[in-house]
């Protein structure tokens, strides 16, 4: 048995052996049939690692909201939108039910949004303001990294204080930290107390385009008649502790909200909630679907470089149709014969795609280093290329191989 | 198995080539063409036999279905006591590989591969390894006085120098027939004498010699001589003198 198989092994050798030296006889042309090969795995590989470096970084954009929370808006639900309700409402006071009632919550932050200018000696930036308490740096886990961040005393005493996001504090006050020094939003002089961290971008966001303000200092100066009521309030988040069922969570929240606004029956609800769950989801799915047609498009190009095998390996059997009679005359099996040219088919396939794979490794690199987008190509993408690339190999030169090897002996040597 | 102790199998079957009533058409052009019309005749081992006739009286088919390379339309072809009507392809393909040896009139040695590489081409299939391959592949080569000739490819050689490694290369899996076809037909008469010498040798060493030619002083080297004519043997006789070689 055991020598039965080192004769197997020694005889895909040898196979090997003449797969190269047919391979180098033809050197030009193997160089260019490989080439639509390493096209078709670079294109293959990359595909793959572009879907998957979308995926992880559509889900470090979703960790940086925060791991484990759910975000509720005033707006009615999508089918609410269809059943009339234009506008749904939510207050501090639901919000501070929520917190009540909700099990496993660790923080919530209420926040009202506005779009504000910011002045100073000179030069000016427009943001996004959110009005805050500090429950929105635990539950955004987002802190000051000088300074400090809102504060209890800030939200009751409605404080002129603003905490800047890194992106805002350049364009204003350059390499110089601004902790201390006051400037202007729409014209109300304000101290900057603090700077947050950095949380990169995500979807193409900056999310350090930020300035924070306590939600009541919010309120007074910048919502105004944006608002139902006085106490109203535009986002909600509540943070969740780490194993908290978000789902059962949600029904909770839902349940609770349609009793605070009597809600009957079948009505449908004036507020939307999402969690962070949901959105893992849904961005998986859709980044799934991306990756998919990303992958379908860039099989093309494989599949055309597999008919640029076939092609050339249907050629070769024709030229050779000589050596294949010579072969057989002097002992060639079919077998022979026929693994010959599908070993010859899958080595130029295996040299193509490990060269496709080394492209889509520096590509992906390039794509990691310019654009800051993850590309990552595992040993396991590795290993599937080249693997692939063989598979196409036999695939496509399985046709021309089994026609070589049903030559009949005679007739392929008379062949000129 | 090996050539040493081949002597003692000749007696247990004397007759190497047996066929009976073979048969083979061809169809051309909507018209069967027989090429070989119900040819019955043994070749006993040891035998040096050449078959002569004008092109297109059906040597040369013949000479195929005995190499195993064509099958006949009817008939049989017993090579050494095995019916090979009743093999499949990979039994005839060991068999060519293991009791034939054959010769070609353009060489068909493979381009661009040297001379050891092409000997041992044979014994890759008869699934020797690399080492006893290059070894068996040496010691052929060099009994065609080739052994500084081992790495040199077919286009660096004669055409004398070609043959003889092909010579090489039907022997190397130690056969117990040579089929060669028109062996000199692409070389000078001073070539070929050389290589009718290493044929007569060969043959003196046991060997069964079965050479298809045209030219009669290529037949005269042999011990019978079989003519063929429409698919037909139309004589059959064996020379008791053979003619010398010159020296």
């Amino acid at each position: 048995m055991i020598g039965n198989l080192g004769q197997k092994a020694a005889g895909w050798l040898v196979n090997i052996a003449i797969a190269m030296t047919a391979l180098r006889t033809n050197l030009m042309r193997s160089i260019l049939t490989t080439l639509g090969v390493m096209i078709g795995v670079f294109a293959v590989t990359l595909a793959v690692a572009v879907g998957s470096g979308a995926q992880i970084s559509v889900m470090q954009s979703i960790n940086a909201l925060g791991s484990n929370m759910a975000l509720i808006f005033p707006q009615p639900d999508s089918e609410g939108s269809r059943r009339g309700f234009d506008r749904g409402r939510l207050t501090m006071r639901d919000a501070r039910a929520i917190e009540k009632q909700i099990n496993g919550i660790t923080d919530i932050a209420p926040q009202l949004r506005s779009s504000i200018q910011l002045v100073v000696a000179g030069r000016n930036a427009s943001t996004s303001a959110i009005g805050i308490t500090p429950g929105y740096g635990k539950v955004s886990n987002l802190v000051a990294e000088s300074g400090r961040f809102i504060s209890e005393a800030d939200v009751r005493s409605a404080a002129r204080v603003v905490v800047l996001g890194p992106t805002v504090a350049r364009k204003l006050f350059g390499d110089f930290d601004p902790v201390g020094e006051t400037l202007r939003i729409n014209r109300a002089p304000f101290k900057v107390v603090g700077i947050t961290e950095s949380k990169g971008s995500s979807f193409g966001n900056d999310n350090d385009d930020i300035a924070l303000i306590p939600i009541s200092t919010m309120r007074q100066r910048f919502s105004g008649d944006a608002l139902a009521g006085p106490d109203d309030l535009q986002v909600l988040f509540v943070g969740f502790q780490d194993g908290v069922s978000l789902p059962q969570a949600k029904r909770e929240m839902t349940r609770l909200l349609r009793e605070r606004y009597r809600v009957r029956g079948k009505d449908i609800n004036p507020f939307t909630i999402r969690t962070t769950e949901e959105f893992m989801k849904e961005s998986a799915q859709v980044t799934g679907i991306f990756q998919i047609v990303l992958v379908a498009i860039a099989s093309i190009s494989l599949l055309v470089g597999g008919i640029g095998i076939m092609n050339i390996m249907l050629v070769s059997v024709t030229e050779r149709t000589r050596e294949i009679g010579l072969r057989m005359a002097l002992g060639a099996r079919r077998s022979d014969i026929r693994n010959q040219f599908l070993v010859e088919a899958a080595v130029l396939c295996v040299i193509g795609g490990a060269m496709g794979l080394i492209l889509a490794i520096a590509g992906g690199t390039a794509l990691t280093v310019y654009a800051d987008f993850p590309v990552p190509i595992g040993v396991g993408v590795g290993i599937g290329a080249i693997l692939f690339s063989a598979f196409i190999g036999l695939l496509f030169g399985g046709y021309p191989a089994v026609r070589a090897s049903r030559l009949s002996p005679i007739e392929a040597l008379r062949s000129e | 198995m090996t050539a040493m102790n081949r002597p003692a199998e000749i007696p247990k079957a004397m007759t190497l080539v047996k066929t009976e009533n073979l048969v083979k058409n061809y169809v051309l052009g909507g018209e069967t063409v027989r090429a070989v019309d119900g040819v019955s005749l043994s070749i006993d081992h040891g035998e040096y036999v050449a078959i002569m006739g004008a092109s297109g009286s059906g040597k040369s088919t013949f000479m195929n279905m005995i190499g195993c390379l064509d099958i006949p339309t009817s008939g049989d072809v017993r090579i050494d006591g095995i019916a090979t009507s009743e093999r499949d392809g990979d039994a005839l393909a060991e068999l060519r590989n293991q009791k034939i040896g054959f010769v070609f009139q353009q060489f068909n040695l493979l381009a661009r591969t040297t001379a050891l590489d092409n000997v041992a081409v044979p014994l890759i299939y008869a699934g020797l390894n690399g080492e006893q391959r290059k070894a068996k592949a040496k010691a052929k080569l060099e009994d065609m006085g080739l052994g500084d000739r081992l790495d040199h490819s077919p286009a660096k050689l004669s055409g004398g120098q070609q043959q003889r490694v092909a010579i090489a290369r039907a022997l190397v899996t130690e056969p117990v027939i040579l089929l060669a076809d028109e062996p000199t037909g692409a070389l000078d008469s001073k070539t070929s004498e050389d290589i009718m010498q290493i044929f007569q040798s060969l043959n003196e060493q046991g060997i069964t010699i079965i050479v298809v030619t045209h030219e009669s002083e290529i037949a005269d080297h042999a011990k019978r001589r079989i003519e063929f004519r429409d698919g037909k043997v139309i004589e059959d006789t064996t020379v008791k003198k053979r003619r010398k070689v010159s020296r």
